[in-house]
């Protein structure tokens, strides 16, 4: 790291001796809420110098707005923070980054239109009176680069970098400088094997250099490879800091979900019946999906698991009629459904619930009543002759959002204002407004509390004994794990596996993978 | 057909096929503006008039450099309303602190000039001043604040003038800079070569370039990497209205009198129109001061030949309108169909 | 779960305090009444009142029609130079037809309010199919437009105003009264009425709600935006013929330059009254205020003998302020 660290301008500190123990970040009490919602309450937290220290807690668990406090994002409502000994207030992601704290964000924190070059040096320009040095740039990036082992050309712009790239890009941008404290959040999301491998090289040098690394991941394997202390959290509150040896997985997932597993994911009886959805040969126009076979079978859960950026979610968009597809063919019941749009596909009895909920799910300054009935404004229960029925609409919607134990149950409350967990139902609403035979669920447990994300798994349950076909897309492995009948595993746009009955495990899903990627290699 | 020759390997690049490439990276502007300059000299030979280039030139000028900084603040994902008022605000207060001075001390003359010109700049940094710090510190939507100062300064305008030209101005910076030629063009040329120079050093080669596109491009981004974003907000704007400020003053001294009704909408929707057809994002984060440059030469040819083709002024409002509007959607085209690539 | 399950106190405080700034422009509105009255009695007086509401009823015409496209996350730029080119040509088919071929007055009256809806419904189709299917930045496409619409007017009139409206028309529209209520208000109040039905009661009105919040989440829910987008474009078009008209009534003329500043006017009436330019947000309560604190600001001053430049200046700070009170308003949601 040092080559890296002694290629930009900043000199380092001399690092602490390594018989020094105080810790690098200690933070205690911090408190942070939105509207609607607790995001942070009360939760302690340290970090020591040369510690991989993973963040486990479920997607809304608090993780994330724990690092972007760190990072400086946004300060906390309440709460002590130090850093390096010294008491660290009205912090600015500008500060942390002097400081020596460098963030890996999932939403990457790059400007599209910009090159490699121009965005690991954003904010840190080498600049002669404000004048560039753009050689002296080009070629410091190519030593970042090179020295991390990446493929990168500094000159391409970043909209036109894949996923991956795009994830190195943002790594090498946050080793640029002086790093005392690493944020890495699910920075292997979108990596290959050998790019995770790397990275995990790099890590252990950072640590034989006494950097402090926060390291929020999911997977179980990454975990015990590199963990030196895990903190749970759950629901904005401090479970645990344990120390890693010694820990099973079981238990992890308890602290996590703060239930037995089995008592997380419902007994589901799958029935398969006749085949809903048939989709073959399918080619997106983008490419993002290639030839891929797959059906769905009502009275079961089929799902579809994969790396984010492999396609999946992009495959039951196309079938919804959002994105557009080149070639293939789709069958709704046996019938052909060509150049399918959302409003066909909605009297077909098909719906889709989209992963991000905020940019393609919810009108958010709209009351619930307005959000649940816009799938369904051609149904004569909801409008004649183009007038809407608003006593009939009030009654509709009041009866399933009742069903689905939202509370409050007022259905004129704008849904800016509701928690995750809330906005998710009144999305799981819109299925219910119509006849709905085929559901297609993109991520459906990101951002919401253990609690909600339970009734979420009582309501597939019950769609599906009650003879509905659900494909369940997720990223959460112990999601598709667990609820899945049949088990598709998706690997750069191409169906690689299908799993059935005891073959869907953890060890299976990874396997296909590296199966793919041994034959990319060898090819 | 030959089928050898579609065979030949590695096939070397053909006319057509280089064209379209050239075409895809600079854009349709430069290849309308030659083809608009050729059909001008075989249908109308007074477009190459002495006289008329003049013309043209002096208008692409004014035009060039107020869209220069209207380009800055769409970068930055904003607009700026208020440019034609800031060219109307400083060209009545310009001209009215020169006749004053001129009063107050008929032999300084330099003075007076420096004096008028500095009082102009201010209307500049004023105006700009507070959309700047509306837009980054009260975070109110660009197109309402410029709207509030558009007719803020519109009003200070006429109020200081009463409607009525303000004359008075030293006949030296009228004669000898606004009207002037040096080496055979107008002075105006050099100072709009000189500003887009300018604007283009910045743009490629400063810090300040790239914070302008990191700030549009991704303004969460910027900000998490350290980038002062409400400070460049503000400086953006301020530096579009002293553009706008600039193109007051040329005009003015061009005209030999301050008037509360130049620049005007007219002016302002005509920027708009330059940057955004030669390929500035609406959206922020893209945009080059030699492609508006272009625009505004594009702008101002076309307007002329309108002009000497004798096509009714009324009409040609109708064409205008058109042509931007289309030169939008074909670009909308062409990016929908490159993602899809 | 929700903010209010977690922290009642918290969503009560949040509600009064959004209350009081729905609550912050009619109060100020009342308060610069009565502030103008106290250098001018005659403000408060029935008559001027009466004027007012007149007046205003103008201006709420057109930031109705400024609205429909506001809550679908764009504006029309071209509006006034639509009001200008509707009164032009609607102009010279009433003066042609009454004049020369001895047709009844009534027929040309007809004609002529036929032409003005169809040169108004024209320019809608161009903004609304350069939006919606063409993807052109509404700016922009009303950019063009607002050329377009302005070259229409001087071309057909010559850039002279059109003389000889037939007086039954200025009486229909203008001058006449109905249960002694003035014609203006009657139109403007049936204006409203139609487009507050349109919006609360209808599956278009619904979807440019839901389309102005966010349009991505109304294509996922199947609702063919292109279609009401266009729609939109073509009211607002249409809402803005009908006070082209009864401006021309009122005049007597039709006018190339009717439409002057009313574009930026009625945009800043609908953002005054409440309507967000974010999209998704406004009704026609927020024009009725919007448009009438503007002309209560404007005829105060003029009753109190303001200089009529210095109202610009003023108007100009009154703009910045109302939207930043609108920021307050939405960014707490």
């Amino acid at each position: 790291m040092n080559e890296v660290a002694n290629a930009t301008k900043t000199a380092r500190p001399p690092a602490a001796p390594s018989g020094d123990q105080s810790p690098l970040l200690e933070m205690q009490g911090i408190s942070k809420g939105f509207p609607g919602v607790q995001a942070l309450d009360a939760v302690d937290f340290d970090l020591r110098r040369g510690e991989v220290h993973v963040l486990f807690g479920e997607n809304g668990a608090g993780k994330s707005t724990l690092i972007n406090v760190i990072a400086g994002t946004f300060p906390p409502d309440a709460g002590a923070f130090r850093f390096e000994g010294r008491e660290v207030r009205g912090l600015t992601p500008h500060q942390a980054r002097v400081m020596g704290i460098s963030p890996v964000f999932q939403e990457f924190s790059l400007v599209p239109d910009m090159t490699i070059e121009e965005n690991l040096f954003l904010g840190r320009e080498i600049t002669t009176g404000g004048v560039l040095n753009s050689r002296s740039m080009m070629r410091r990036a190519r030593e970042v680069i090179d020295e991390l082992g990446f493929h990168l050309d500094p000159k391409k712009k970043v909209r036109e970098l894949s996923r991956a790239h795009q994830q190195m890009t943002e790594i090498a941008k946050a080793l640029m400088g002086n790093v005392r404290l690493l944020i890495l959040d699910e920075p292997t999301a979108s990596l290959t094997e050998a790019e995770t491998v790397r990275l995990f090289g790099l890590i252990d040098r950072l640590k034989h250099e006494n950097v402090g690394i926060i390291y929020v991941s999911h997977r179980m394997r990454e975990i015990k490879q590199l963990a030196d202390r895990i903190t749970v959290l759950r629901d904005g509150r401090l479970i645990e800091t344990l120390d890693a040896d010694g820990v099973s997985e079981n238990e992890l997932v308890e602290l996590m979900t703060g239930r037995k597993i089995d008592v997380l994911f419902p007994a589901i009886e799958h029935k398969p019946g006749e085949t809903l959805l048939n989709v073959v040969d399918l080619t997106l126009a983008d490419r993002s999906v290639e030839g891929v076979d797959f059906h769905a079978r009502a009275g079961e859960i089929t799902g579809v698991a994969g790396l984010v950026g492999c396609g999946k979610s992009e495959l039951i968009r196309a079938i919804y009629g959002l994105d557009d597809i080149e070639a293939g063919r789709i069958e709704i019941d046996g019938a052909s459904y060509a150049h399918p749009t959302p409003a066909r596909s909605l009297k077909r009895g098909i719906c889709y619930f989209p992963s991000d909920r905020v940019v393609e799910g919810l009108a958010l300054n709209r009351p619930i009543r307005e959000n649940a009935s816009m799938a369904a404004l051609d149904l004569a229960q909801f409008a004649r002759l183009r007038v809407l029925q608003r006593a009939s609409e009030r009654r509709a919607i009041q009866e399933i959002v009742d069903k689905l134990r939202l509370r409050p149950p007022n259905i004129e409350r704008i849904v800016a204002n509701l928690s995750g967990g809330n906005r998710q139902k009144v999305m799981l609403a819109r299925g219910l407004t119509r006849e709905t035979t085929l559901f297609l669920f993109d991520e459906p447990t990101v951002g919401i509390d253990v609690g909600a994300k339970i009734e979420v798994y009582e309501l597939m349950k019950q769609l599906v004994e009650a003879g509905a076909a659900i494909v369940l897309v997720s990223s959460e492995l112990p999601e598709v794990l667990n609820l899945s009948n049949r088990l598709y595993v998706m690997h750069r746009g191409r169906m690689v596996a299908e799993l059935t009955g005891d073959d869907i495990n953890e060890q299976a899903v990874l396997s296909s993978f590296f199966q793919d990627e041994r034959e990319v290699e060898s090819a | 057909m030959n089928v050898r020759i579609l065979q030949a390997q590695p096939h070397p690049e053909t006319g057509l096929e280089r064209a379209s490439r050239v075409a895809a990276t600079v854009g349709l502007l430069p290849i309308l503006l030659v083809l608009m300059v050729l059909f001008m000299a075989v249908v109308e030979q007074k477009f190459f008039g002495m006289n008329n280039l003049f013309n043209v030139l002096r208008s692409t000028s004014f035009l060039a450099i107020i869209a220069a900084g209207q380009m800055l603040v769409l970068i930055v994902g904003g607009f700026d309303l208020s440019v034609g008022a800031v060219i109307a605000l400083t060209s009545t207060v310009m001209a009215k602190a020169m006749a004053l001075l001129s009063a107050a001390m008929p032999d300084q003359t330099a003075a007076v000039i420096i004096l008028g010109v500095l009082a102009g700049l201010g209307c500049g940094v004023f105006i700009g001043l507070i959309n700047g710090l509306c837009v980054a510190f009260l975070r109110i939507s660009p197109f309402m604040v410029t709207l509030g100062t558009l007719s803020i300064a519109t009003g200070i305008g006429l109020l200081l003038t009463n409607g009525i030209p303000v004359y008075g101005m030293p006949d030296v910076f009228v004669k000898e800079f606004g009207r002037a030629l040096w080496f055979g063009l107008p002075a105006t040329v050099y100072v709009a070569v000189a500003l887009i120079a300018i604007v283009w050093f910045i743009q490629q080669r400063t810090r300040l370039g790239r914070y302008i596109y990191a700030i549009g491009g991704n303004l969460q981004a910027a900000t998490v990497s350290g980038v002062p974003a409400t400070g460049y907000l503000v400086l953006t704007y301020v530096m579009c209205s002293v553009l706008a400020s600039i193109t007051g003053i040329l005009m003015t001294a061009r005209l030999g009198s301050g008037q509360a009704t130049m620049g005007g909408n007219v002016m302002m929707l005509q920027s708009i129109a330059a940057a955004v057809i030669a390929g500035v994002s609406l959206r922020g984060g893209i945009g080059r001061v030699e492609l508006v440059a272009l625009g505004a030469l594009f702008l101002s040819i076309l307007t002329n030949a309108m002009n000497l083709l004798r096509i009714d002024s009324k009409m040609q409002l109708v064409v205008l309108g058109i042509i931007v509007v289309a030169a939008v959607a074909l670009d909308e085209l062409g990016k929908r169909r490159r993602v899809r690539d | 779960m929700t903010d209010a399950a977690r922290n009642p106190a918290e969503a009560t405080t949040f509600l009064t305090r959004a209350t009081l700034i729905q609550a912050l422009l009619p109060i100020a509105l009342v308060l610069m009444v009565l502030g103008f009255t106290i250098f001018e009695p005659r403000v408060i007086s029935a008559d001027n009142l009466l004027n007012i509401t007149i007046q205003a009823s103008y201006l709420v015409i057109f930031a109705t029609a400024q609205m429909v496209v506001i809550l679908t996350r764009g504006f029309d730029l071209s509006l006034g130079n639509t009001v200008s080119a509707v009164s032009v040509t609607s102009a010279l088919v009433m003066t042609g037809m009454a004049g020369a071929n001895g047709e009844s007055v009534a027929t040309a009256i007809f004609l002529g309010v036929l032409m003005g809806a169809g040169v108004g419904l024209a320019i809608g189709l161009f903004n609304g199919f350069a939006v919606a299917w063409l993807r052109v930045n509404p700016f922009v496409a009303t950019l063009g437009s607002f050329n377009i619409a302005l070259g229409i007017a001087t071309m057909a009139s010559d850039g002279r105003p059109v003389f000889n409206v037939p007086d039954e028309f200025s009486r229909l529209v203008y001058s006449g009264t109905v249960l002694g209520i003035q014609m203006p208000i009657i139109l403007a109040a049936a204006v409203l009425v139609v487009i507050y039905f349109l919006l609360n009661y209808t599956v278009f009105g619904r979807s440019l709600y839901i389309l102005g919040a966010n349009p991505r989440a109304a294509t996922v829910a199947g609702l063919p935006s292109r279609r009401y987008l266009m729609m939109a474009y073509m009211l607002c078009s249409l809402i803005a013929v009908v006070g082209a008209l009864m401006l021309t009534g009122r005049t007597g003329s039709g006018e190339p330059n009717l439409g002057g500043n009313l574009t930026l006017e009625s945009i800043a009436a609908a953002v005054i009254g409440g309507v967000s330019l974010r999209g998704g947000l406004g009704g026609v309560q927020s024009c009725i205020l919007g448009a009438l604190f503007i002309t209560a600001l404007s005829n105060g001053m003029n009753l109190t003998r303001v200089d009529g430049y210095v109202q610009m200046i003023v108007l100009g700070c009154v703009i910045i302020l109302a939207i930043f009170l609108d920021r307050l308003r939405t960014s707490r949601m």
